[in-house]
């Protein structure tokens, strides 16, 4: 589905180069739940703009679906942006002067969805997140676990096959984190294709495949599976027991 | 998704109502002053008999000796003798044309109840009104047996006769211009036009005359002329009759001619008319010298509408570039503080394009505000110049026209200023702002 290739980054400024990415190079199949971990500054961040097309890259080459992204023009990789990738932010960027249906509404618009498909689409995602019934609320009336919820239902509503999020948990605590998390494994056993970056080692372990940025590179690449997978096909007991504490 | 660009346009009016206001106002105080100048400009230059205006024809002869220099660009008086316009109203071509003059008389009904007030007159002949499309609310103009015989009728104003008559049909009834009596045979209707293209030398924006009477009645009378009189040599003049003789310019000369065939034969009849008066010895000069001048022809060889004007449109249209100016940069602040949202909306699958569209449709929103209230503003100014100067009370009006072009202008001077900050807005790198929220 996501193939980077070399993908380089480098911010230039009149003295310094800073290289955000090199050589950074990742395959995600279809209906795969990423983590990507690693220290401030690293480049995840970089990498996740970059596979959302909200940045260019310097250099590499970056197919999403078969189609090289490093041709298209704003235009296309804002057509493309909105029919396949849906976003999830650590900060939940809502608008705040549209209640929750128009939040969730605005990437449906900018795709030219009539009214009625429109309305169908947000309450449907308002009610998966459990929200259905506060469609007329601002965000600022909700609190930040229900912010992000509707950050996601908005993410949705497009029905992206490709969900990308960024600390998607950062500033919510523990109860609502997990009822995200929740969330987003739900919404990856239906299909979508989640790529999560995250600080939180916890969280990054229930992802079933992990990876690590550091110094802009792909430093070290391991496949974890869930507690919940690992439990189910750990044969001894003495492994379950090692899993469990 | 126009309809969704202007809820979003009233939404973030509403909430910097502060900065929304400012420049509504700006804008508003930009296009009232410029429409105001546009305004009285556009009456100005505007054709004032557009229906006719290409077959009327403005007469000037050159029947001066040789060396004598006018102040014209083409060395042509823009008035005829009154020789000249007698032979040429005879001619036999064309079939409509008329000579004439303003004068005026003290007008009273011979009674205690009307108070004796000073009237301007036209002198002409009777094709006058049909030439110039002024229409008849009774009665009509006087015969050519009339105008032969010298009878004493006149044509007066829909304005006098309301005076006069309450506004009842009074022809056939009498009138008295200073001492005579004279029949009233044709009420006019409102006859309003902002340019009085017909005769110049009064002024082009006076009033048109109240009182109408015909040409014959000059050496009757004996009549002065409300005009300019000019004279290229020294002649004794003792007499009226020596002024009907003379060699002075002080009548104006008008000729329909409704095709270019016509304008021909015209042409080559005032060249023979000429060629002949040149021969009887009234004037020394080799060759002949002669203008035919429509009506938009005639407006601009007489400036009527002054380089001043144009300066002053000018000014004002530097003044809306202050305005803008001023918009430009409270744009640039109010939209780049909205950097987030569109990072945001860019994420969420909006183009640049879309980003672009949607603050275009907020300014033109903020000029079509500012252009209903300059609108206002305008009005407001041009009611301060017709009070200030009745001379302007038909010019400084603002026609449909110009409160079209009120708003088009106001909503097109917003997106010019607007572009600019829309285009930084819209270029901005919604990376960067998504973090930082």
């Amino acid at each position: 589905m996501l193939t980077m290739t070399n993908i380089s980054k480098v911010y230039q400024t009149e003295k310094v180069q800073t290289h955000a990415l090199r050589d950074f190079n990742l395959q995600v199949n279809e209906g795969e739940f990423i983590a990507v971990t690693g220290p401030s500054g690293s480049g995840k961040t970089t990498f996740l703009n970059i596979a959302g097309m909200l940045e260019n890259f310097t250099g590499g080459q970056y197919m999403l679906d078969d189609v090289d992204i490093g041709k298209l023009n704003d235009n296309a990789r804002a057509d493309l942006r909105n029919q396949k990738i849906g976003f999830i932010f650590q900060g939940f960027n809502l608008i705040p002067d549209l209640n929750l249906y128009e939040n969730v509404e605005v990437p449906l618009r900018y795709r030219g969805i009539k009214a009625a498909e429109r309305k169908r689409r947000i309450e449907d995602c308002l009610e998966k997140v459990g929200l259905g019934s506060r469609a007329k609320h601002l965000p600022q009336q909700l609190s930040g676990g229900q912010q992000q919820r509707v950050a996601i239902a908005r993410a949705l509503a497009g029905q992206p096959r490709f969900l990308l999020a960024d600390e998607p948990t950062g500033n919510l605590d523990s109860l609502m984190a997990r009822q995200v998390m929740e969330l987003l494994e739900q919404i990856n056993k239906e299909g979508a294709t989640i790529v999560m970056v995250t600080h939180d080692p916890e969280l990054a372990r229930r992802a079933p495949r992990n990876i690590q940025v550091v110094d802009g590179k792909l430093a070290d690449f391991t496949l974890y599976q869930s507690r919940e997978a690992v439990l189910d096909t750990a044969n001894d007991n003495k492994m379950k027991s090692a899993v469990e504490a | 998704m126009f309809v969704h660009y202007l809820d979003l346009a009233w939404r973030s009016l509403k909430r910097t109502p502060l900065v929304s206001g400012l420049m509504v106002l700006a804008i508003a105080v930009g296009i009232g002053i410029t429409m105001t100048s546009l305004s009285v400009y556009h009456m100005m230059s505007m054709d004032p008999i557009p229906e006719k205006s290409d077959t009327l024809f403005a007469v000037q002869l050159n029947t001066m000796d040789e060396g004598n220099q006018w102040w014209t660009d083409d060395d042509l008086p823009q008035q005829i003798t009154y020789k000249d316009a007698m032979a040429l109203y005879k001619a036999d071509i064309p079939a409509k044309k008329v000579p004439m003059m303003r004068t005026g008389f003290t007008v009273h009904m011979n009674n205690d109840q009307v108070k004796p007030f000073l009237e301007g007159t036209r002198v002409t002949g009777r094709d006058f009104f049909s030439m110039f499309n002024v229409s008849f609310k009774y009665g009509d103009t006087w015969t050519q047996n009339q105008e032969d015989t010298i009878a004493p009728v006149v044509v007066i104003s829909e304005q006098l006769n309301e005076k006069l008559f309450g506004g009842e049909n009074s022809v056939g009834k009498e009138i008295y211009l200073d001492d005579n009596s004279y029949q009233i045979v044709g009420v006019l209707n409102n006859w309003d036009i902002h340019t009085k293209y017909y005769d110049l030398t009064n002024g082009a924006f006076n009033n048109v005359e109240a009182v109408y009477m015909p040409i014959t009645q000059i050496p009757a009378l004996e009549l002065p002329a409300w005009g300019n009189t000019n004279g290229w040599k020294y002649e004794m003049i003792d007499s009226y009759q020596d002024r009907l003789n003379s060699e002075t310019f002080w009548l104006q000369f008008w000729s329909q001619l409704d095709s270019p065939d016509e304008k021909i034969a015209y042409e080559n009849f005032l060249t023979a008319y000429l060629t002949e008066q040149g021969g009887l010895g009234r004037y020394t000069r080799e060759g002949v010298s002669f203008g035919l001048r429509d009506v938009n022809g005639w407006l601009e060889y007489n400036n009527v509408v002054s380089e001043d004007n144009r300066i002053l449109v000018g000014l004002s249209f530097l003044f809306l570039i202050v305005c803008l100016a001023n918009i430009l940069g409270l744009l640039l602040g109010k939209f780049l503080r909205r950097a987030p949202e569109v990072g945001v909306r860019r994420a969420l699958g909006a183009s640049k394009r879309d980003v672009f569209k949607q603050h275009l449709v907020e300014v033109s929103l903020l000029g079509l505000f500012g252009g209903v209230i300059g609108i206002g503003i305008a009005q407001l100014g041009l009611w301060g110049v017709r009070e200030s100067y009745s001379y302007y009370s038909a010019l400084a009006t603002m026609d449909l026209s110009m409160l079209f072009a009120a708003p088009v202008i106001a909503i097109s001077a917003c997106i010019l200023a607007g572009m600019y900050p829309a285009w930084l807005v819209c270029k901005t790198q919604p990376a960067i702002y998504l973090k930082t929220q």
